[in-house]
């Protein structure tokens, strides 16, 4: 399976289209599947802050989704480096800036740029780093001293991940469109990446399920991931809505401009967006019984995938590449499948690394008679 | 209840459990149970289906959905259309928070009016008090009393399952 | 269920049922202490100077506030939201804690979401006596009338009226389904004839019976799941109030989860100001623990550092748009006339709530309390310059004024915090401060003598 990712990232480069678009794409899919990789170690860590039980079972499989954060990243700089800059991003051409780019130079500029990327990443790759190391270490002594250090390293990621994740959305979605700014957008892409990584999650849980392995994992846990689908979808809509309705409401040319491109060029998109990440997790998962069973929540995970994506797209698309150029063909879903493939490797290879339960963990027992009364 | 029937109280909810499941191995019909807070499993063990009163609460809620956003539609676009600010007449951004609004009132509001009246419950109602205690330490058993002749039988039952006392009403 | 044992108990004391009952119906029982007394008094007298600034409001009109024509909002709508935003605390306890499971929730939730109720009124008061005309005041319901009209379902400040009156009625009936079962236990201990009438009237005729317990645990939980939107929703409706004008400081997409966040924030504030005496006062230090304290604490960290991480975003978008009006409104408020008023806020806010990342401060009952004044204050801070910085200059400078507050608008906001305090004064005395029944369930898995596994 993972051969025929490989293949199609190469099938995808070779469709060889107009080169914004190539790049665009590039760039849209390392973000999406970084962002993943980051929501799966938020979730290890959140719910280590919050003292949390039921999620031991499956919490190595958020560590394993953290181990492509590098590898995405890689993937970025030599995007950015090949020449992605120029093709994404207007502000970098520094000889024709207009008098709004102007103002904006003190922090659009690409040695900044590159600082803030590096921070970014060290500080991710590095956080991610110990927090899987302190894990496998409480796993091999069930010392509570790495239960309380898992604790302060999940504290220092939480709070690094919130002002990152905010300033890098700035950096590599907001500023495609310069001249266009929105102060909730950062929460907005960061719930977006939230409610699909716990998604991708639960994927990776029930095809370990079928793999024969973790056996332990119930409907209970399942229940719970299902709430978190329904609830952050819901939270995700809330945001979407905020920000559309304030711009809506206040009709200032200056920001509407963003979303009159989108209604009129894109609006399939645009409104597939809203029903497939809100109308249909939110009538389909609303009945208890459908956040239980594999065969609701799988396929509705399936979809906040696409549809994410989707939504990514609608944010960096119609200024990257334009109405004219942009399209859903070959490229776009060659290079997707590409880039499931290799995070798929990854995060498997990350599996294999520790043993899939964390048998010393000292909420594991809880985990494992995990019964919810509701 | 106009039955007759014989209450057995426990001080400790597992025992209550383990002793209503003993009672019904042995044949004694549990005519209701009341305790001081909701024991879990307790509605297993009693066989109680699901609550439909969240179906109650579902269509509550689509009632009010429907009548926030279609009300609002209907002023804006029929009664008295009037132009506030450039906005359409038909302004959808506009009607969401209402709706919402209206959606929750009327999902909450008709389940909890089910909730009282299914079980008549309300100001000034007239129900049964077994036991003062119930609402302070003790769990109760009613147990279905069908002959006088059975009484002994079925005080020794209960004593065996558990019971820390038995109460004979009539 | 099985509870690991690492856990901290949440009721300290090695409690049995009747224990329970009887701890926490102890404070309404007998006379009440001196300080209660104490308490009422200077609550009624604040109450009073309310009640005499109202009068001067209705019978005079709204030109004894200090409003002007180019601050048309000040104290009025500062206080409104500062009092939603305490309300918050309560729904978040009941509604979002029972959601994410949290056991803690149980000894609190009761006290917190009868603070919502009064909070809520407080809050009310004022869009009703802002209004100039309040014989008229049904005006803003929708109903058919002679002259055709209808609201307007285009302004935040009509889905306002709906998101408090929701707001309100939900979180009444969601305190009040809850009580049930208590009032029950009230009515059952009841010593005098009279009591035991009241009682048996407020609880509904509550027998215990099981049939009806579980359809209870559905019906909380399902107010719960409906709850957790709304209360996101009523913030989030309150801040539609500023961010849908086209203001410089107001207009800004990230309001509503920010003020939602604010809210939450000082809405924990306040519980915790209230319970860290009351649970001294009431000695229910064993069901209130420091545990409970501390992780109160840990929600002040969480919410404080997004509302701090909202004014980042905010004041560095202001930067980044280019728009001068934008930037000017930050200026203006870092370093303009009302910058005390500023740094208040942000000391208060920002700095105070950091604090509690060290675990000697979190489980200090008297830092908490401190800190939790320091953050009302500095959320009301928050209000005002969000309020009136942004109006009072704004984008055409010959308009520029300043503003400050008349006796009269002080009385109305003393006179609501009196209000307040004499309301959930009240409440101490008439009903179980804690949830009995919740309490009770959790007993067994969460109480101290149980510090090993049990298995159901």
């Amino acid at each position: 399976m993972v051969a025929i990712g490989l293949l199609a990232l190469l099938y995808g480069w070779i469709a060889g289209l107009e080169a914004d678009r190539i790049y665009a794409n590039l760039h849209l899919n390392s973000f999406y599947f970084v962002s993943l990789g980051l929501t799966g170690l938020f979730f290890v860590a959140v719910h280590a802050i919050a003292e949390s039980g039921w999620q031991v079972s499956m919490q190595r499989v958020g560590e394993a989704m953290s181990m492509f954060i590098p590898v995405g990243g890689i993937i970025m700089l030599i995007v950015f480096l090949a020449g992605g800059m120029h093709h994404l991003f207007e502000w970098t051409h520094e000889d024709h800036l207009d008098h709004i780019l102007i103002k904006k130079v003190a922090y659009l500029n690409q040695p900044f740029f590159y600082i803030r990327f590096f921070v970014f990443f060290t500080g991710w790759v590095l956080l991610a780093w110990l927090i899987r190391k302190t894990s496998r270490q409480l796993d091999m002594n069930g010392d509570i001293q790495y239960f309380n250090r898992l604790r302060k390293y999940s504290a220092f990621y939480v709070v690094f991940l919130a002002i990152s994740s905010v300033v890098s959305s700035w950096d590599w979605l907001m500023s495609i469109d310069a001249h266009w700014f929105s102060t909730l957008y950062g929460w907005y892409v960061f719930s977006s990446m939230l409610v699909t990584g716990f998604s991708v999650l639960v994927i990776f849980v029930f095809v370990l399920q079928r793999m024969g392995y973790m056996k332990h994992v119930n409907e209970e846990h399942i229940h719970d991931m299902g709430k978190y689908m329904f609830g952050l979808s819901i939270f995700w809509a809330y945001l979407w809505f905020s920000q559309y309705m304030l711009i809506w409401y206040a009709n200032i040319p200056e920001e509407t401009i963003y979303f009159y491109e989108r209604l009129k060029y894109f609006d399939t998109v645009f409104y597939f967006n809203l029903i497939v990440n809100f109308a249909i997790p939110f009538l389909l998962m609303m009945p208890r019984n459908a956040k239980r069973v594999y065969w609701v929540v799988i396929p509705v995970a399936v979809l906040i995938f696409i549809g994410h994506w989707v939504d990514l797209y609608q944010l960096i698309m119609p200024s990257a590449v334009g109405h004219e150029a942009a399209g859903i063909g070959f490229l776009e879903i060659g290079l997707t499948i590409g880039f499931i493939g290799l995070f798929m490797l990854v995060t498997f290879w990350g599996l294999s690394k520790a043993p899939l339960v964390p048998k010393n963990h000292p909420f594991y027992e809880e985990s494992l008679h995990y019964h919810t009364n509701y | 209840m106009n039955k007759d029937y014989i209450t057995a109280y426990y001080y400790d909810e597992d025992e209550l459990l383990k002793g209503i499941r003993q009672m019904k191995e042995k044949g004694l019909e549990v005519l209701d149970v009341l305790t001081p807070f909701p024991v879990h499993g307790l509605d297993i063990v009693l066989g109680m289906r699901r609550s439909r009163l969240t179906r109650v609460a579902f269509w509550g809620g689509f009632v009010g959905t429907a009548v926030g956003f279609f009300f609002q539609a209907w002023v804006f676009t029929k009664a008295y259309p009037l132009n506030f600010g450039g906005k359409p007449f038909f302004a959808v951004p506009s009607f969401i928070p209402v709706t919402f609004e209206l959606a929750v009132l009327f999902a909450a509001f008709s389940m909890v009016f089910a909730f009282l009246i299914y079980f008549k419950l309300g100001p000034g109602a007239k129900t049964v008090i077994h036991d003062e205690r119930i609402t302070d330490d003790r769990f109760l058993v009613v147990v279905n009393l069908k002959d006088e002749e059975a009484q002994e039988q079925i005080e020794k039952a209960l004593l065996e399952a558990g019971a820390e006392g038995i109460k004979r009403n009539a | 269920m099985y509870v690991s044992p690492i856990r901290e108990p949440l009721i300290r004391g090695e409690k049995n049922y009747s224990q329970v009952t009887k701890d926490i119906l102890a404070p309404m029982a007998g006379k009440p202490s001196i300080y209660w007394y104490l308490g009422i008094t200077l609550a009624g007298i604040a109450a009073l100077f309310g009640a005499w600034a109202t009068y001067q409001t209705v019978y005079y009109g709204i030109g004894t506030w200090g409003l002007n024509k180019t601050v048309g909002w000040g104290w009025g709508i500062t206080n409104f939201v500062w009092w939603v935003g305490i309300g918050h605390a309560g729904t978040f306890i009941s509604a979002i804690l029972l959601l994410f499971r949290q056991k803690w929730r149980t000894s609190i939730n009761r006290s917190a979401e009868a603070m919502t109720l009064i909070a809520i009124a407080c809050a009310g008061f004022f869009p009703l006596i802002h209004m100039g005309r309040l014989l008229l005041g049904f005006f803003i319901f929708p109903y058919p009338n002679t002259r055709n009209l209808w609201v307007n379902f285009n302004s935040p400040l009509l889905w306002d009226v709906f998101a408090i009156s929701t707001y309100f009625a939900v979180s009444l009936i969601f305190w009040y389904v809850g009580l049930i079962p208590d009032l029950g236990t009230v009515r059952d201990k009841a010593k005098t004839k009279i009591r035991k009438a009241i009682y048996g009237f407020l609880s509904f005729g509550w027998t215990g019976s099981s049939k009806h317990w579980s359809r209870h645990e559905t019906v909380s939980l399902i107010l719960a799941g409906l709850a957790a939107p709304l209360v996101l929703s009523v913030h989030t409706i309150v801040s539609f109030d500023f961010a849908t004008s086209v203001i410089p400081g107001w207009h800004t997409t990230i309001f509503p989860p920010y003020f939602v966040s604010g809210a939450v924030f000082s809405g924990f504030a306040m519980v915790l100001t209230l319970l860290i005496v009351a649970r001294k006062a009431l000695n229910l230090e064993e069901y209130i623990t420091v545990n409970h304290i501390e992780s109160m604490n840990k929600v002040i960290i969480l919410t404080g550092s997004i509302v701090g991480i909202a004014y980042i975003t905010e004041f560095f978008m202001a930067w980044y748009s280019g728009v001068e009006y934008e930037q000017y409104a930050f200026m203006n408020r870092a370093f303009g006339p009302y910058a005390w008023a500023y740094w208040i806020m942000m000391t208060c806010n920002v700095v105070t709530p950091q604090l509690f990342w060290f675990k000697k401060i979190r489980t200090s009952l008297v830092a908490t309390f401190i800190i939790s004044i320091f953050v009302n204050i500095g959320m009301w801070f928050e209000r005002f310059v969000i309020v009136v910085t942004s109006l009072h200059r704004d984008f055409l400078p010959s308009s520029w004024v300043m503003y400050s507050p008349s006796l009269v608008e002080v009385g109305l906001y003393v006179g609501t915090i009196g209000l307040f305090f004499t309301l959930f004064l009240l409440f101490i005395r008439v009903f179980p401060v804690i949830a009995i029944a919740e309490v009770k369930s959790v007993l067994k898995s969460s109480g101290d003598h149980k510090k090993t596994a049990h298995h159901e």
